[in-house]
């Protein structure tokens, strides 16, 4: 497989992830909402919302920096999509193409990808030259601050047993037995950030319903839809580094490697989006104590132990 | 990647880093200028990633994103310019600027033409990180992990005491915002027991 056909496969595999979510999204609401629930109405109905959103015009506001409120949404879809791109889908002498190349230092790399997307919502919501999408951005700002440190420490955590920073290495160290038994603070540590960092259910500050949809409260048309395209991206593609580092990614018994990372990512993204249903949203204030003054010791103490364990358990 | 390919790309990220330099001093926005920064640092991480140093330039752009933007808030802040949004000119005291940006593209000059560049890449299987670092700390990476560990420390302690809640009592005292509506004169009497009546009541609504 050449390097063109791992883009396109990548990108085809994020187009499915990303309509997925959205039929989830659906699901999971009216199932937590006990709301009757028709398959066929929640297949249809994100296609039914992308075409109603094309059709509408796209607004404007008094002088916005038009490039960079286009180049938001394309830089978070962007971020997802070089998440997935090196994702291991089975052992590296096997690996099906030159494409699903393995990153070296794979956690710094993910780690990169995860700052640009406070980037990419803070521009979203200063490009339009307008109050609440301002207001978004700015708490983004703070959301990510606090979630970026115990996302960082928990994945570092997830890399001490592997004795190395790539993503192929740290899944190859989880044959015997998962990240998730091995560090059970790292996951749930994990999905907190994870849930920031795709600004869903409890920790959707940036967009929150209370600032009139926040950094996209100005946004609608094509604009809108490429926003919650590339949100729904990155859920998958944080998703998917969860189900990696935790979960033994492509490892499982008698399917294929690539079906177990896409079941594993597909259940990671299904308790995201049941937990962004359940849970009401946090205030932020709360949130960014609850992160410096209890996830990331929370996370510190998991590293320890995570070293700790890898010193005793000695030189593979 | 072969070399014809390697050659292009560092040649775009070399001039893209240029130009991108030269527009952080051309935008009229603080965000702008910041962002335009770390698009020239960015480049700057492919040229990195090109020349095997990988983890050198993640981790450069892991740093960027995160100060690009800290440094935008933090320069809105001091502009008293909540959104950042209005023109400004990003080019002062232009003598000395000159003067330091002449001395400064003279001094990398002079590195790139007069010092000698190892030719050579650096074999598949060596530890490249690894070997920075050594290279890098050596023998003093423990005072460097203890001068980390201490740095960590004042940070923490200086949180402790700036923030609301530390040990010198709420650090808002005094500054909180005035409330919104004129307290006690204008309630009159009847009306501030009526309403201490109704907070105490369980049920306050039925009562008398």
């Amino acid at each position: 497989m050449g390097i063109g056909l791992s883009i396109a496969a990548t990108g085809l595999v994020l187009v499915v992830a990303v309509y997925l979510v959205a039929v989830l999204d659906l699901v999971l609401g009216r199932l937590v909402a006990a709301a009757p629930l028709r398959l066929a109405e929640a297949a249809v109905r994100p296609v039914r919302r992308g075409a109603l959103l094309l059709l509408q015009r796209s607004p404007r506001t008094e002088r916005p920096d038009q490039v960079l409120w286009i180049l938001a949404p394309a830089l978070l879809g962007a971020i997802a999509a070089a998440v997935l791109f090196v994702m291991p889908l089975g052992p590296a002498e096997l690996s099906p193409g030159s494409g699903m190349r393995q990153v070296d230092a794979g956690i710094v790399y993910f780690g990169a990808l995860m700052a640009l997307v406070m980037v990419a919502v803070y521009l979203h919501g200063w490009a339009p030259n307008s109050l609440f999408p301002m207001v978004g951005g700015y708490r983004f700002v703070a959301l990510a601050l606090s979630y970026e440190m115990p996302l960082a420490l928990v994945l570092i955590g997830a890399a001490l047993p592997a004795r190395a920073l790539s993503v192929g290495a740290i899944v190859d160290a989880q044959a015997g037995l998962w990240n998730l038994v091995r560090q059970p603070l790292g996951l749930p540590i994990y999905l907190v950030a994870a849930l920031g960092a795709a600004f869903r259910g409890p920790l959707n500050v940036p967009d929150a319903p209370d600032l009139a949809g926040g950094t996209s409260a100005e946004s609608c048309g094509a604009g809108l839809l490429l926003w919650e395209l590339g949100r729904n991206a990155v859920l998958v593609a944080a998703a998917a580094m969860g189900a990696a580092a935790f979960l033994g990614g492509w490892r499982g018994p008698l399917l294929p490697g690539p079906v177990w990372m896409a079941v594993k990512t597909l259940a990671l993204v299904a308790v995201l989006l049941g937990v962004s249903h359940l849970i009401g949203r946090v205030r932020l204030e709360r949130f960014v104590v609850v992160a410096w003054a209890v996830l990331i010791p929370l996370a510190l103490l998991d590293v320890f132990a995570a070293g700790i364990v890898a010193l005793l358990a000695g030189r593979p | 990647m072969t070399g014809a390919a390697a050659d292009a790309l560092f040649w775009l990220m070399a001039g893209s880093a240029v130009a991108a330099g030269w527009r952080v001093f051309r935008a009229d926005s603080m965000v702008r200028a910041a962002y335009w920064l770390m698009a020239s640092f960015v480049a700057v991480a492919v040229i990195l990633v090109l020349l095997a140093a990988e983890f050198l330039g993640l981790v450069l752009v892991l740093m960027m994103a995160g100060e690009m933007t800290i440094m935008a808030v933090f320069m809105v802040m001091f502009m008293m310019n909540p959104a950042g949004l209005n023109p400004m000119n990003m080019v002062h005291q232009h003598r000395a600027a000159i003067a330091a940006g002449v001395i400064a593209f003279l001094g990398l000059a002079g590195v790139g033409v007069f010092a000698r560049f190892p030719s050579a890449p650096p074999p598949s299987a060596a530890r490249v990180t690894a070997d920075v670092g050594h290279e890098l700390l050596g023998g003093s990476m423990l005072i460097f992990e203890t001068a980390g560990v201490a740095l960590l420390a004042t940070m923490i302690g200086s949180l402790a005491v700036a923030s609301r809640r530390g040990r010198f009592g709420p650090a808002d005292d005094g500054s909180r915002e005035p409330a919104t509506a004129p307290a006690a004169p204008e309630a009159t009497p009847p009306e501030s027991e009526h309403a201490g009546h109704a907070g105490m009541e369980p049920h306050g609504g039925m009562a008398p």
